[in-house]
């Protein structure tokens, strides 16, 4: 197996390297086609068509929109953290990561579309704000966040501002970038982090857990597109930019373990049944366990032991297989929150919420929710749009490269 | 003269509630509620429950409703009429991200039909869990429109309309037409108990003024700090079930 010693000699940047296959393009185009059809589907229909009702009322499409929140996020503070705290270790990686995180905060934008049950009314987010909803301000710093990400870019390639000026001003774009990343994040954190109605949302911890978390599923983006370009494309890092990015995964692994824990610790501690009612189901026992077992074992500890065990420290084979379980892990933590709190109402009380639907039951005491095909094909086809945007992106990175060689 | 306005409130006597639904089924008929929708649910308390909470009685023997709570011959139980609670600190409107449910003068919490975008931040900021969503075209088990039949518009703003438009969010509106226009809200006025209560909380000398100030009316999950404008007489006589 390949370790991070045995890697080519330390030439950063981004070669030519070999095509990926047309297979890779044509799956994922498939893929969004598919969740382009699925979208069209559920727009003739409504919102009938998911799994979502009025106790669960938001479902994948929210989940999948903060996790894509989060993926954004490794990509500038490599970008940043490699100006603003000198860490030399990762600039090889800044163009990559900003590339990714525009790429994620655009479809992280693209994700709420579906989820709107009037999305022809969604220009009055701007015509209409309200300044007092989390939801307006998120939507502001997703929106400032990407076009930070895309003018960062342009000058780091080279295709905006002056040659003088160009090395100052990504000086200045970084030192936005930083504290930019983390209202991000925490803006995301509090559209659930300040609801009173949901009191497994309501912590004030849920800002720098989305922050954590973001850092963590961030940063395996990063090592899983940077892994898959040094297979196919040939990128070559110093070793300790790959060491910089393992033990960034690993202390972020432990950071939102400790966090998560410590939010269970004071529910459990505090005993108030409102709160424990959603942890409850959550926990080893309870209908929703799966999540817990996905965030902490699958996503927490194994990817933590192949992260600093030294059996398998340091091996390329080891690192995406932990960056791919983060991810999992990271996913399994946004649907904790986002369903999690939806399940138990505060007026748990016979015969329950009205659902909004005549059958089977008019009524439900605790919160039921199953995804349907229509919301699995269009989250896989946003999914699969942001794969292309990553790819096509790389390949453009490259192409510059090249030209810059000959020139 | 400037006219003096109202501050619209219900008190709900949980003593006199028998628990017969006639408030939520009346509410459905005069609104046109879609198969499925319910703006008002009568939920199974204990005597002095609010929110479920388990420290404060014996829970009752399963999760149906018109169960009791506790065990035999230690039984107590009562009525939990729930339908918006026209906060004055509304958790909706605050998250609202669009304006479409905005407060009224009156403290009565509207949606504004043409404006919602579906979002459904709302739905998730409720504590009480009285907003429904139109996930699909409005199913109804008659093929013509019961109730008020009519659009209806406060400032120029849709407030209410017998055919849904699909994936808007809806609720209680205190019935906006009758009170705009000096009557009680339907529920009120179809209650065969006399339990619910409705009036002006501006006018001291009015009968909810008296319940709020005087009788010890008290509001849903008051530590939350929602300042509900529906108010409930929580049933005090030892024994009554």
């Amino acid at each position: 197996m390949a370790t991070f010693e045995s890697s080519a000699a330390a030439t950063p940047g981004l070669p030519a390297g070999r095509r990926i296959g047309a297979g890779w393009f044509a799956a994922l185009g498939i893929l969004a086609l598919w969740g382009l059809a699925a979208w069209i589907y559920q727009l003739t229909q409504g919102l009938i068509v998911t799994g979502m009702r009025d106790e669960v009322s938001w479902g994948l499409y929210i989940t999948t929109f903060a996790f894509l929140v989060g993926l954004s996020a490794g990509g500038l503070i490599m970008a940043s953290a490699a100006e603003v705290f000198g860490v030399k270790s990762v600039r090889p990686l800044a163009r990559l990561g900003v590339l990714t995180a525009g790429a994620c905060v655009l479809v992280a934008a693209m994700t709420i579309i579906p989820d709107l049950g009037k999305p022809q009314r969604v220009w009055e987010l701007f015509r209409y704000p309200q300044w007092r909803s989390p939801m307006i301000w998120d939507i502001i710093i997703v929106v400032v966040y990407f076009v930070f990400a895309a003018v960062d870019l342009g000058l780091m390639t080279g295709r905006i501002g002056k040659v003088s000026r160009r090395r100052q001003a990504l000086r200045v774009m970084a030192y936005i970038g930083l504290p930019a990343a983390v209202l991000l994040h925490s803006i995301t954190a509090w559209i659930f982090g300040l609801q009173i109605s949901r009191p497994f949302w309501n912590t004030a911890l849920l800002a720098p857990l989305f922050v954590t978390s973001a850092i963590l599923s961030g940063t395996a983006l990063i090592a899983l597109v940077a892994l898959a370009a040094r297979r196919f494309g040939k990128l070559q890092l110093p070793d300790e930019t790959w060491s910089a990015l393992s033990r960034l995964m690993a202390a972020a692994i432990a950071i939102e373990l400790f966090l998560v824990g410590a939010d269970y610790l004071t529910i459990l501690w505090g005993n108030v049944p409102s709160e424990r009612a959603a942890l409850d189901m959550i926990l080893p026992g309870g209908s929703w366990q799966w999540v817990f077992w996905l965030e902490w074992v699958v996503g927490g500890v194994i990817p933590f032991l192949l992260l600093v065990l030294p059996r398998w420290r340091g091996r390329f084979g080891a690192m995406a297989v932990a960056s791919v379980l983060v991810l999992v892990g990271v996913y399994a933590f946004r649907i904790e929150l986002v369903v999690g709190g939806l399940l138990k109402p505060l007026l748990s009380l016979a015969p329950g919420v009205s659902i909004g639907s005549a059958s089977p039951n008019a009524f439900q005491l605790v919160g039921s929710y199953h995804p349907t095909w229509v919301e699995y094909a269009i989250v896989a086809g946003l999914l699969a749009f942001l794969g292309l945007l990553i790819t096509l992106g790389y390949r453009w990175l490259g192409s510059l490269d090249r030209e810059e060689a000959r020139a | 003269m400037a006219k003096r306005t109202k501050h619209w409130a219900m008190v709900i006597d949980q003593e006199r509630c028998i628990g017969c639904w006639t408030c939520a089924v009346g509410c459905k008929v005069i609104n046109n509620e879609p198969a499925g929708f319910w703006w008002n649910r009568i939920l199974t308390a204990a005597p002095g429950e609010f929110g479920g909470r388990s420290d404060e009685s014996a829970d009752p023997a399963s999760d149906n409703i018109d169960v009791p709570h506790g065990t035999f011959p230690q039984v107590e139980m009562a009525y939990l009429p729930v339908a918006c609670q026209h906060c004055d600190d509304a958790p909706c409107v605050k998250v609202c991200p669009v304006d479409a449910t905005f407060k009224r003068d009156d403290g009565t919490v509207m949606i504004d039909y043409e404006r919602c975008i579906g979002c459904r931040y709302c739905i998730a900021a409720c504590p009480y869990g009285v907003r429904v969503f139109n996930w699909g075209d409005a199913d109804h088990q008659v093929d013509f429109t019961v109730g008020y039949g009519r659009d209806y518009r406060s400032d120029g703003r849709l407030v209410f309309t017998p055919d849904r438009p699909r994936g808007v969010v809806e609720k209680c509106t205190m019935c906006v037409e009758r009170i705009d226009t000096g009557q009680q809200p339907f529920c009120v006025d179809v209650c065969p108990t006399g339990a619910r209560i409705f009036g002006d909380l501006n006018d001291s000398s009015s009968e909810v003024s008296q319940l709020v100030k005087e009788d010890g009316a008290t509001q849903l999950l008051p530590e939350l700090g929602t300042d509900p404008n529906v108010y409930y007489l929580p049933v005090k006589s030892e024994g009554t079930v």
